[in-house]
């Protein structure tokens, strides 16, 4: 309940700063709502609509018509898998696979526990390293399938005693 | 037809020259003249989008080959349609159509109506020549009318663009891009949980299989259908259907839209997919008399019989005026007119009325006082024209949907959208300026505008002096309604009043488009003639795009009126006490004399009936028990009758208490005629066979009156046209071969006169020159007090029609609006501690229904509202039976009640709003 308030009152507050908003200032509005709240969740969608008076479809189209919005909570870990050349010629797909099947969801999804959400992304500059796997922004370069799930557990790990410590 | 003489731009398609007027494209120019091109994205109603390329053609001396949907031709442009290298390109593009979905059309609905499949036969391909296997989704089944199935669809855009700038209901969408592309319903919901209304015009717009009646599934393909053209038999608006028939079964199984006048192919939820009730197990199939308490079934001989002696008996004993009949606002032009010439000819009383009463009589009297003419000034498709649209008492989105979508496209295209209604209704997410009224306070908030108007300067002097008998009088009776005085009585603030007023009196051209919001009042003549003294003081009046336009409720609403079921005229509105006019019928009728006294409107017969004024009513497709207001009073009256006579299609309420029930057919079982909304007189076509052995009303007549001992030589529905037509003024030019394809703009007076789509054409009325007529503010005849605190208004809803009988017969249509709902506003609801799903129990001094509420910021604080649809919990239990002093008609806008929870919600608040959009 009050998450849901503090989202609303998180989208209201982005949206004080467009008065008469009209489709021009869409996706700068899109951006802010991500910026604020790391997504876009479906409230804010609607709201962004009203806002604006555009359709529901119309905002959401214009929203995933580009690749930079999220429309679901990210993880608490955030994987990104990048599949650009290089990456491709190093084995990234297979790499990727087994991230799917191991975390048991795809691309722009989050693992029913909140722990991990998964992003296919370009090239991200460490070709050298290829295939390359970015767990929160920390690069981890030669990530053949049988060391991910490794990295992976990592993460969780240190979230877990993150969390007894507390 | 390319001549050498004509002047005017010519272009060379394929060796010969055709001329063209400049902003056509070579597409265009190509179909006119018969030259095929295929177009795949292209659609005339959308426009060209320019993604598919499947239409390219060769022009000399530009490279590449052009998308003709898109490319403007020019002088002296020399084009080739068809040659290897298109053929190659257009075949590339199919085939990549083609294995990017799963088109099988094997088991297509669409298989022998799609263009794919067109373009595929024509170019020669046979299976696609390489396979990509994309994983697709499943078929998205979840509404009740439309199926989206993506794996057929090639992305042309085509249902985005019809659902957003056709109709404007603005629900698809293209999420995503390029190769992940896909259509989607509002932000990618099911298309059954999104805001969609089931319009079906996305599904007439695909070229493919992939958005599909969901219906017609498997119930035949387009080969094995046969097509009758005819009139939709719900609103007024008339849109012009196909019947896709299959004659084996003897049914409908699909509808198409006409894309001719008055809906270009568009329809709404009602036309497109309630049609099974013809099919009914419900229907009336064989004659009933009622014997002991109980209706038994007869024979034709037996209840005509029966009913002629009957009817005999009572009028030879009391005299003709104890008898009354009610045509109806849903039956056809030949039937109404039989019924009426029945009561003048074979009777002898004007004791002949219908369904108009209750709605818009106000209309027909006020701007006939007005104006000369009591109808609809203008057409329908000029509302694209008009700068400033003035909309006052219509919930068109739900009532007349096929307007709304001319209108939100008027207002989407730039034109002024003013909306003034009690409710928030949907209508004003559209508006520039929305107005919320109180209810009944249209003559103060009215007058406010026009002092406002002459205040500023703004009226149009030459035509109050050259186009009005009284000018001076108007400005003089505004002077008590300076805006300030009428915001205070009509709560809209005096800001929003300079405002509206400086829209009207500014604009270039404004259309005034008003309904049942404005007539069904006390003082409903008084609304309808102060919506004409604001349009006279503007001015625009007697030309395109501008005029007053009350949109007539019913299908044949119209008609009925036109048709003489009216106690006061005959057809064509001319009067019974002329005595020129009751002297050409009588000879025509061949009868010794025509009654000339006006006869009783309907609340009055009714009325009489409890001290024996009125001993016979004879009444079809009426259901006078669920529509006339405070039912439990309807009832005694109706009992009190000595011999009531209902002929109808179903069972309902009012037919339970009938002592002879008669089965008529319904609208695709006999010809006839419509008049729509724009005084369009419209064709209807004997699709099927009646079920059982219903018969139509004009041949009942016809028996009644044989035995009455009259002969009416009704023997068709045509021969009954061509009877009414030798006495007719307005209507003498239209006969049923004029209106085969596209009907007719009445007055139409001689068969050479093309019909008039604008009446008063430069200011000249019918009657001469406009009047004013005097209005002032009256209040509701039941203000709330503190028992009854609210106010109880009702209408229509989109999924439902009059009371339930053709809807609810209908699949999917009650599935998608099962039950009533009593909207409240938020604070009311609060203060009685009511949540949306709760059961409630609204009561007047009349009545009580229990219904789900329905809180919702629609309603404004002190106003409920619902609907008369469902017998269960009708809203006619509580309205009250005040009426118009001039017509009669009843204030179902306004009654008092009072509102109790009694019991708590238990189906999940989302089902309830997805119930009640839009
Ligand atoms: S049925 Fe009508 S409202 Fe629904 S998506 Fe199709 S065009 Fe839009
Ligand atoms: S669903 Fe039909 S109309 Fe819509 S984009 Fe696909 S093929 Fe075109
Ligand atoms: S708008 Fe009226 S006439 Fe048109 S399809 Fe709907 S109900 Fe029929
Ligand atoms: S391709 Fe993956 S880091 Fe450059
Ligand atoms: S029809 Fe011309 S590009 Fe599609």
């Amino acid at each position: 309940m009050n998450a849901i308030a503090s989202l609303d009152s998180d989208i209201i507050a982005v949206l004080k700063g467009y008065p008469d908003a009209t489709q021009d200032q869409l996706i700068p509005i899109l951006q802010d709502v991500q910026a604020r709240l790391g997504y876009l969740p479906r409230e804010a969608i609607l709201k962004i609509s009203d806002h604006c008076s555009l359709p529901v479809g119309r905002v959401y189209s214009v929203a995933t018509f580009y690749n930079q919005f999220r429309f679901r909570a990210p993880g608490r870990n955030h994987v990104q898998v990048c599949r650009g050349t290089a990456c491709h010629v190093k084995g990234s797909l297979s790499t990727l696979d087994t991230i799917r099947d191991h975390l048991e969801i795809d691309n722009e999804q989050t693992t029913h526990d909140g722990e991990f959400s998964l992003e296919v992304v370009a090239c991200v500059g460490a070709c050298g390293l290829a295939p390359v796997l970015c767990v929160n922004g920390n690069v981890h370069g030669s990530a053949a399938p049988d060391t991910v799930r490794k990295t992976l557990s990592s993460y969780r790990a240190k979230e877990k005693s993150h969390a007894a410590t507390r | 037809m390319p001549s050498t003489v004509a002047p005017g731009p010519k272009i060379t398609l394929d060796g010969k020259f055709f001329h063209f007027t400049a902003g056509q494209t070579v597409l265009e120019i190509a179909r006119e003249n018969g030259i095929k091109i295929p177009s795949l994205c292209y659609h005339r109603k959308t426009g060209p989008c320019a993604t598919c390329r499947v239409c390219v053609v060769e022009v000399e001396k530009m490279r590449g080959l052009q998308a003709s949907c898109s490319l403007p031709a020019s002088d002296g442009m020399v084009v080739k349609t068809h040659s290897k290298q298109i053929t190659e390109a257009r075949k590339c593009v199919v085939e990549l159509m083609l294995v990017n979905g799963q088109h099988n059309c094997m088991s297509c609905e669409r298989n022998g109506s799609c263009e794919l499949q067109d373009a595929a036969y024509e170019l020669g391909i046979e299976a696609p020549s390489y396979i990509v296997n994309d994983p697709v989704e499943p078929l998205d089944d979840s509404a009740e009318m439309v199926a989206l199935d993506r794996r057929k669809c090639i992305k042309c855009g085509r249902c985005i663009a019809a659902c957003n700038n056709v109709v404007v209901n603005e629900v698809l969408e293209l999420g995503k891009r390029g190769s992940q592309a896909r259509i989607i319903c509002n932000d990618d919901l099911k298309m059954g949980e999104s805001s969609c209304v089931q319009c079906g015009e996305c599904a007439q717009m695909c070229p493919v299989g992939a958005i599909i009646d969901k219906k017609s599934r498997g119930k035949g393909r387009s080969f094995a259908t046969e097509k009758v053209n005819t009139t939709c038999p719900y609103c007024g608006v008339g849109c012009q259907i196909a019947l896709h028939v299959d004659r084996q079964a003897n049914r409908v199984v699909r509808i198409t839209g006409r894309e001719v006048a008055p809906n270009d192919g568009m329809l709404c939820v009602k036309g497109r997919y309630g049609y099974e009730f013809h099919a009914s197990h419900n229907r009336l199939t064989h004659p009933m008399i009622r014997k002991n308490g109980k209706h038994v079934r007869v024979s034709w001989e037996d209840a005509l019989d029966y009913a002629a002696e009957r009817i005999k008996g009572i009028v030879d004993k009391h005299g003709p005026d104890v008898f009354s009949a009610l045509g109806s606002g849903r039956i056809t032009n030949e039937n109404n007119y039989a019924i009426a010439k029945f009561t003048r000819a074979v009777i002898g009383t004007n004791n002949i009325d219908h369904c108009a009463r209750t709605c818009h009589a106000p209309t027909v009297a006020g701007l006939a006082t007005a104006f000369g003419s009591g109808a609809a000034t203008n057409s329908i498709d000029e509302i694209l024209e008009a700068h400033v649209l003035f909309v006052i008492g219509s919930n068109m989105t739900e009532a007349h949907p096929v307007v709304s979508y001319y209108v939100k496209r008027a207002a989407k295209s730039g034109a002024t959208l003013i909306v003034c209604d009690p409710r928030k209704i949907d209508l004003a997410h559209w508006a520039s300026l929305y107005v919320q009224h109180r209810v009944g306070t249209d003559v103060p908030f009215l007058n406010g505008l026009i002092h406002e108007i002459f205040k500023n300067g703004w009226q149009n002097e030459t035509f109050l002096r050259n186009c009005t008998e009284n000018p001076d009088d108007i400005r003089k009776w505004v002077e008590d309604y300076p805006v300030e005085k009428a915001s205070e009585i009509c709560g809209v603030p005096v800001e929003m009043m300079r405002k509206v007023a400086r829209a009207l009196g500014t604009a270039k051209n404004v259309s005034i488009i008003y309904c049942l919001g404005i007539t069904e009042h006390i003082c409903g003549t008084d609304n309808v003639n102060t919506i004409a003294n604001l349009q006279m003081v503007l001015g625009h009046l007697g030309k395109r795009g501008g005029g007053v336009n009350p949109l007539r409720g019913q299908n044949n609403v119209q008609g009925a009126c036109d048709m003489g079921a009216l106690p006061n005229v005959h057809h064509n509105y001319q009067s019974v006490n002329d005595p020129r006019v009751a002297e050409k019928m009588a000879r025509d009728w061949g009868v010794p004399s025509v009654p000339t006294k006006p006869g009783y409107m309907l609340p009055t017969m009714l009325h009489k009936a409890q001290d024996g004024g009125t001993k016979v009513l004879f009444c079809v497709g009426d259901n006078t028990v669920q529509t006339e207001p405070n039912m439990a009073k309807t009832i005694k009256e109706i009992q009190a009758l000595e011999f009531f006579v209902v002929v109808d299609i179903f069972q309902n309420l009012t037919t339970q208490y009938a002592d002879v029930i008669l089965p008529d057919v319904c609208f695709n079982e006999d010809d006839g005629t419509y008049s729509n909304l724009e005084r369009r007189v419209q064709r209807l076509r004997k699709a099927v066979e009646p079920p059982g052995e219903a018969r139509p009303t004009w041949w009942i007549v016809q028996q009644l009156a044989q035995r009455l001992g009259v002969d009416l030589r009704f023997t068709s529905a045509q021969a009954v046209w061509e009877d009414m037509r030798r006495t007719s003024t307005a209507m003498a030019g239209i006969t049923y071969s004029r209106i085969e394809k596209i009907g007719i703009q009445w007055p139409c007076p001689t068969l050479e006169h093309p019909g008039t789509p604008i009446l008063h054409l430069d200011g000249k009325f019918t009657r001469g020159k406009g009047l004013f007529c005097r209005t002032d503010y009256r209040q509701q005849a039941e203000p709330p007090d503190s028992e009854y605190p609210l106010i109880l208004s009702t209408g229509r809803r989109l999924w439902h029609y009059h009371t339930g009988t053709q809807t609810r017969n209908s699949v999917g249509l009650e599935a998608m609006f099962p039950e009533e709902l009593l909207e409240i506003s938020e604070a009311d609801a609060g203060r009685l501690g009511i949540k949306t799903g709760d059961m409630v129990a609204a009561t007047s001094r009349r009545g009580s229904i229990t219904l789900k509420a329905w809180v919702t910021d629609r309603s404004p604080l002190g106003l409920c509202w619902t609907s008369f649809h469902f017998f269960e919990a009708c809203g006619n239990v509580l309205t009250i039976d005040a009426y118009d002093n001039v017509t009669k008609t009843p204030e179902y806008k306004a009654c008092a009640i009072k509102v109790t929870k009694v019991a708590d919600g238990t189906s999940p608040k989302a089902l309830i709003a997805r119930q009640a959009r839009p």
